[in-house]
Order: C-alpha cells, then structure tokens, then sequence
C-alpha cells in the first residue's frame, strides 16, 4: 500500500526529473540515477519485447547513461547543441510499491519538443513512462526508467534529448 | 550553362569529376528521374532471407517510393510483389512483417496467394469473360540474391544481379564470412531515423571518412580509447583508405589501421568473444580466423542505398526530394548468439535516432539541405584527394581515408546510370 505521502513524494520526483530533462540540467538529471540505473526506450511495436534480441532505440546500463550525459556536457553534440526547447506534461500517474520496497510508477507524457539544430521544427512525443524508483541515501532516486513512445517503431527524428 | 531552373536537367552538366551541382539536391525533376533510373531500372536490396525464414512469411517495405512485399512462397523462394491491389489500388497488405497464408484486399476482398496470384473475388458473376490469370498482384519482374541478400528489379531487362555487384560482392562476403556458420542474421527488428535531407547525402555520408572528427567530437572527446584516437589522429598518420569498387560501390577500410584483433568491436575481452573465436576456428583453421578478426566488417556503400555499416546493416529510403529515412538492424552473425548480444548493444550506440553518431549526422544533413537551397553558390566541392589516390592491382581506386575518392566514386557512377548508361 502507497501512502500519500509516498505518492507525493513519487508525484514530485516525476515533476522534478521532467523538468531537468525539459530544461537539459544533465548534471541534475544525472544524479537522479541509482549506480545500477537502467534506461530503456524499445524500439519495437512490442514494448515487452525482449531487449536482448530486439533492438531498442535506448537500452542504457549506468555506464552507457554516464556516456550519453557527458557527450551531452561536451558543447559538441550537435544535434542537441543548442539544447532543444521543451516541455512535457506528465498525467495518468499511478504509483505503486513492489515487494522488494521500489515505487513502481507509470505515468503518460506528452513533450512538446523545439528542434532548432538545423530547421526548426515542432517534433510531437508521446508514450508511457515506467519508473522504478527507491530511496537511497534519504532521497528518491530511479534504477529504471522505461519510455515506449507510441510511435516507437516508426521513423524518428534526433532522439539526442533526454526522453 | 543554361539555368538549370529552366532546362531539364544535364547530368553531365551537372556531375563533374571534380564537383556537382547543389539541384541535385533540390530539384523535384531530378528525384523523379533517380525513381526511373536508379531505383526502378537497377538492382535495388529489398531484404534479408533471414527476415522471411518460413513459407509465408513477409515483410513489407518500399523500392524507391513504390510499396512492396518481400514474401517466402510455398516452393521456398522469395518473391516481391506490389503492395497495391489490382482492383482499385488498395495497399493490400498494411502490416510491417507477419505471417500469411494469402493476402486479401481489405477494400472489396479481392485474395491472392503468396505468389501474387488472384485466387478469387467476391460475387464474380458481375464480370464476363473475366480472367484471374491477368490480374495477379504485380511481380517485380527479376528478383536475385548474393548470401542472403535479396535485391529486386523492376526491370525486365538490364545487367544481371552479379554484373551490378562486380567485385564488390568481396565485400558482403567480407562482412558475412565472420560467421562461423557463414552467414548473417536480421533478426533484431529495424529502427527507423527520419532525416530531412535528400536521400543522396546519407550514402555519401557514410563513405565519408574526413567529417569523422569534426562531426563527432564529443564521442572522441568522451571516449578516448585507441582505436578511435587512430581514426582522427595526425593526417599522416592515419592508415586507413578509402575505395571506390566501381559500379558506385564505394568503401572506407579501417583495417589497415587495426593492430589488434577486434578493434572494429571494441576490445576482445569476455566469455562472448572467446565462444565467437572457438566457433571460428572450428569452422575455418586458425589462420583464416585470425585474419578475418583482425580485418573485421565491410564498411561499404553497395549502390545505390545498402550500407554495410560494418556490424550493422542499414538502407537509406527516398521519400521526396527534401527527406529520407535511414534504417538499420545489427548485423547477427549466425551461431554465436551471446556474440550477438553485444552487437545489438553496438547497434544501439552506433546507429539511430538516440544514438551517439547519427544524430550529429543528420543534423548536419538537414543544415546541408537548408544551404543548398542558396542559389550565389551553386556548387560542392569533390575534388580532396585528386592528385593523391592511385589505382591498385585490382583495378580499384584507393585514396587516404579522408579523401573524396568515394564520393567521387559514387557520382561517376550516378552520372553513367542518370544519362541511361
């Protein structure tokens, strides 16, 4: 059982991680992570199909997300450079707590996204977000974030930006 | 010249051996010639046997911007068909990949079996005289393959599949024969990258090997291993070259630079690649293993839009003159399925919209497309490397890897196959 307490914790958490990656605060965004972070975007039409044999537009372990946050730190990933303009509502947030302690919440998202890298152009996201959240030192922080974008398996512009 | 604003267009005008003209880009006549000429006269690569392994099984895609299906027919071959009902033009089949026992209009109901035959229309007594044999789904007319990889024409005529590839399938066997059982796999499922930039640039792109350090210098500013140090090191020092095959079959080989086995993988540690080089040696002695582990991949442009992207297989779609979309699927090498793992998780970096490569490429496709448009200057440069590439002893033009010999390549071919050569 979820408290509400723990709701608003978990509600505030997903606010806040969508903002720093709305507003690219990499390093921010980056310490939200747990040292066994997985981040995962399936590529396929399935969302449960399996990452080990299906290929995935993000199938990140802790190194690979250090990776891709310090490529963007480097002033030199140009199809983010400058960052993206962008915002994102977060709605249909359902929280609730696995046996072994992590907040498991999913939630829908739409992100309004401002590509100014060469043309600009108004690129439309939207899919579900599973996070797997835990506390760590006193402070919400997520091991899992998986996003299936609706149109995952369709063509896709840059997706450089954090998701 | 003539303004090519006005007047169709030249090819020859155009295309020179040392530059080519920025409407080759942006002119709407032009693409419309490149469908003609290039991708419904020539060989074009519609997929990989290893996608439709069942009798029924299909995937569909496009050949320049015309809808097809690729299906495995009872007698175990592979067709191409239309996607478009003989009827009233309906996609018959809206399905990405699937398994089927016929396909049927979903319009008026029109079925047809897996060869494109009509087997059958509801209330057939509003025809006389009708003849089903005349209505069958449209065959691409020849249909060919080299290991696996299936190409179709849409000609009933013209050089066959082997006179098209020439030397360069050298390079798909490059690519396949680190297989230990000798052949690959496309099995991960494709990810699909819009680009804003007419078709051409992305397989002059990956040929290109003179943007890698400029394009990508925040994968070489935050991955400094060796390997990639060698890529964009001093001008002098780099090893690698490129190739132009002929036919517009182009390459960049990195081999030369190599030092080690499996720097084209990243290292050679762990229970993966040990498995990989047993099952290697097993099938092909020591010796033959060692070297196709040092050498590593193609990294090839078969013409006009199969790149073998070294471990991953990808293919550039027209869509207009103004965008594409790049496609790609790791290459699997069959038998070594823990090997494979770590290919998917290369894929995944190398290639597609979230990766750490591409993205940068298809911005600066899509900058490219913007100034093109600029009409004071109407031309690109081709002309790097001219007075240092040499021919070899095979006939192959091979110049220093950052050098447009490839490009060069490419559009000499472009321009036989544009004035109907």
């Amino acid at each position: 059982m979820v408290s509400d307490a723990e709701r608003q914790a978990v509600v505030e958490f997903l606010y806040r991680e969508a903002r720093l990656a709305d507003e690219a605060r990499y390093a921010e965004w980056h310490a939200l992570w747990t040292d066994d972070g997985e981040y995962w975007v399936p590529a396929s039409a399935d969302p449960d199909a399996d990452p080990d044999t299906q290929i995935s537009h993000i199938y990140d372990n802790r190194a690979r997300i250090d990776t891709r946050v310090k490529l963007l730190q480097t002033g030199h990933r140009y199809s983010q450079e400058p960052a993206s303009l962008m915002r994102r509502l977060i709605s249909n947030i359902e929280v609730e707590k696995a046996a072994d302690g992590h907040f498991i919440a999913e939630s829908n998202f739409i992100l309004g996204e401002l590509s100014i890298q060469a043309k600009h152009e108004m690129h439309w996201w939207v899919g579900r977000t599973i996070h797997r959240l835990r506390l760590a030192d006193g402070a919400l922080r997520m091991s899992r974030k998986k996003v299936v974008l609706i149109n995952a398996a369709e063509p896709l512009p840059n997706l450089s930006f954090l998701i | 010249m003539s303004d090519p604003a006005l007047s169709a267009p030249d090819y020859k005008a155009l295309v020179r051996d040392d530059r080519i003209h920025a409407s080759l880009y942006t002119d709407p006549r032009i693409f419309e010639d490149e469908m003609e000429q290039i991708f419904y006269r020539g060989w074009i690569f519609v997929g990989h046997d290893s996608e439709i392994p069942r009798t029924g099984d299909f995937i569909t895609r496009s050949v320049g911007t015309q809808p097809i299906i690729m299906v495995r027919g009872k007698d175990g071959g592979v067709a191409v068909l239309v996607n478009r009902c003989m009827h009233r033009g309906t996609m018959v089949c809206a399905a990405s990949r699937g398994r089927a026992r016929t396909f049927s209009c979903p319009y008026h109901g029109w079925t047809y079996d897996l060869s494109g035959e009509l087997l059958g229309v509801p209330y057939p007594g509003g025809y006389t005289a009708f003849d089903k044999s005349t209505r069958g789904l449209t065959r691409v007319p020849r249909v060919a393959s080299h290991r696996g990889f299936v190409f179709a024409s849409f000609s009933e005529r013209g050089i066959s599949l082997a006179e098209h590839l020439g030397a360069a399938t050298k390079l798909i066997d490059r690519s396949c024969d680190l297989s230990p059982e000798g052949r690959i796999e496309l099995s991960a499922g494709w990810v699909k990258h819009r680009c804003a930039a007419n078709w051409k640039m992305l397989p002059e792109n990956d040929s290109d090997g003179y943007h890698l350090g400029v394009v990508h210098l925040a994968l070489f500013k935050t991955v400094r291993n060796a390997q990639y140090q060698r890529v964009v090191g001093d001008e002098r020092a780099i090893k690698a070259v490129v190739r132009d095959w002929g036919n517009g079959h182009i390459e960049i080989d990195w081999s030369p630079g190599y030092q080690r086995p499996f720097e084209w993988f990243g290292g050679a540690s762990g229970s993966a690649v040990d498995e990989y080089v047993s099952a290697m040696e097993r099938r092909y002695g020591a010796e033959a293993t060692q070297q196709r582990i040092m050498q590593g991949p193609a990294h090839a442009l078969i013409f006009p839009n199969l790149f073998l992207g070294e471990t991953n297989i990808a293919i550039v779609e027209p869509l207009s003159v103004e965008a594409c979309v790049h496609w790609h699927t790791p290459m699997f090498l069959a038998g070594v399925p823990q090997f494979n793992r770590r290919l998917l998780r290369m894929a995944e970096a190398g290639m597609g919209p979230a990766s750490f490569l591409m993205p940068e490429d298809l911005t600066v496709a899509a900058r490219n497309q913007v100034a093109l448009h600029a009409r004071n200057a109407e031309w690109l440069e081709l002309s790097r490397g001219l007075d240092r590439e040499h021919v070899d002893a095979d006939g192959r033009r091979v110049s220093h890897v950052t050098d447009e010999t490839t490009s060069r390549g490419l559009w000499k071919h472009y321009r036989t196959v544009m004035t109907g050569g």
